[in-house]
């Protein structure tokens, strides 16, 4: 029910049998079927979720209906639209679930009291959204500089196995790529 | 949309509040130990209002699992074997408790008076946000919850702000006017209000 959040979380700071007691207090543990919202768009987000099992995807809605997935959250990542559940703003993102899924959910209030009296909860969130910093640079600078095939080999490299997952037209969604572009890429990386 | 699973749903004054929440923009999941009953339940809901969202589901856990909020409507006699139950699954989560701890005669609390059956529910689930609700209304309430016009009081109490919040919004879409009592220890008041 938490084994991967606690693995992750002492991958980044090792914690005692009691803080670990500690920790699980302020932990939400939900449940989440396929094609549910975990957030909807217009809601405030007052919370982040670790994805214990499943997946599901963060994603936009432009005016013409399209989605643009932001990202995919699979076993081990977080989810969130960490920009609402930072200021508190109306989530920009939905999110829901590609599979039946478990998550371990930080409500805010848990978040903000544990940041207070737990120094290495702090640590770990800032060693959390550093990553999360680094992996948006990474895709930004992938998504403006790199070739699309380039790109769809980090894609790959960063969610290995998630085309045997998701479908291809989120993938495309994913790269900002239409379906047909991202078959052609495909084909072409296979053929090499 | 928020999850909430309700336990002993079958019963008269679990029926009448899925009933009555069932209206809302809420998914609900009924439970009990005789599945026929609270599939009934469920069926009878369908009837009323085809687009509610309305499961039975017979594993408490799993509900409770699955929920954002968690009602108690069973007897304060059947709490502990509910807290063991889902203590894992209800940290964090608002557990409402509508118990009123009568004896067997109706005429008074089986509880000491320094403490209440939500009070004691929170020690049970002691990392949960229980929140009294709901044991001032009769099951025959949820039908007409409007009495001359105005809509009877529903009280509550409980020790989160936030959760006497979302609890204020499940009372009035059941169609009660609600009243936040005070902090969990006022459940001692509201419950012994229902002594014949």
């Amino acid at each position: 029910m938490y084994n991967l959040f606690f693995q992750h979380f002492n991958s980044k700071v090792q914690l005692t049998e009691d803080e670990q007691a500690h920790i699980k207090a302020y932990l939400t543990l939900k449940k989440i079927r396929k094609k549910q919202y975990l957030l909807q768009e217009g809601d405030v987000c007052k919370m982040i979720a670790f994805v214990e099992k499943g997946a599901l995807r963060a994603y936009s809605v432009d005016e013409n209906s399209n989605e643009h997935i932001i990202q995919f959250g699979l076993e081990g990542w977080t989810i969130s639209d960490l920009f609402s559940f930072l200021t508190g703003e109306p989530a920009t993102y939905n999110i829901d679930a590609l599979e039946d899924s478990e998550l371990v959910i930080i409500s805010k209030s848990a978040h903000e009291e544990l940041l207070q009296t737990m120094p290495k909860y702090e640590t770990f969130t800032r060693l959390n959204i550093t990553g999360a910093y680094l992996a948006m640079q990474r895709r930004l600078t992938s998504i403006i500089s790199a070739s699309v095939e380039e790109r769809y080999q980090d894609f790959i490299a960063l969610y290995p196995h998630i085309a045997q997952r998701v479908p291809q037209h989120m993938i495309a969604s994913y790269m900002g790529l239409t379906p047909e572009t991202l078959s052609r890429i495909r084909k072409r990386i296979s053929s090499k | 949309m928020q999850t909430i699973a309700i336990i002993g749903a079958s019963g008269s004054m679990g029926s009448a509040l899925s009933k009555s929440l069932a209206k809302g923009n809420y998914r609900l999941l009924l439970c009990a130990n005789d599945l026929d009953k609270v599939k009934a339940v469920a069926a009878d809901i369908k009837k009323s209002y085809p687009t509610a969202e309305v499961e039975a589901i017979d594993c408490t856990r799993e509900a409770c699992w699955e929920a954002d909020i968690i009602i108690a409507a069973i007897p304060f006699g059947a709490e502990q074997e509910m807290a063991d139950k889902i203590r894992e699954v209800a940290t964090q989560k608002i557990v409402i408790s509508i118990a009123n701890p009568l004896n067997d005669t109706y005429d008074g609390l089986v509880t000491a008076p320094d403490t209440s059956a939500a009070e004691e529910l929170q020690k049970l689930l002691p990392n949960s946000k229980v929140v009294k609700a709901f044991n001032t209304t009769f099951a025959a309430d949820f039908a007409t919850p409007v009495i001359d016009g105005k809509r009877a009081d529903a009280f509550i109490a409980g020790n989160d702000g936030e959760a006497l919040q979302t609890v204020s919004e499940l009372v009035e879409t059941a169609g009660f006017n609600p009243v936040v009592a005070g902090g969990l220890t006022v459940s001692r008041t509201l419950e012994s209000m229902q002594q014949c």
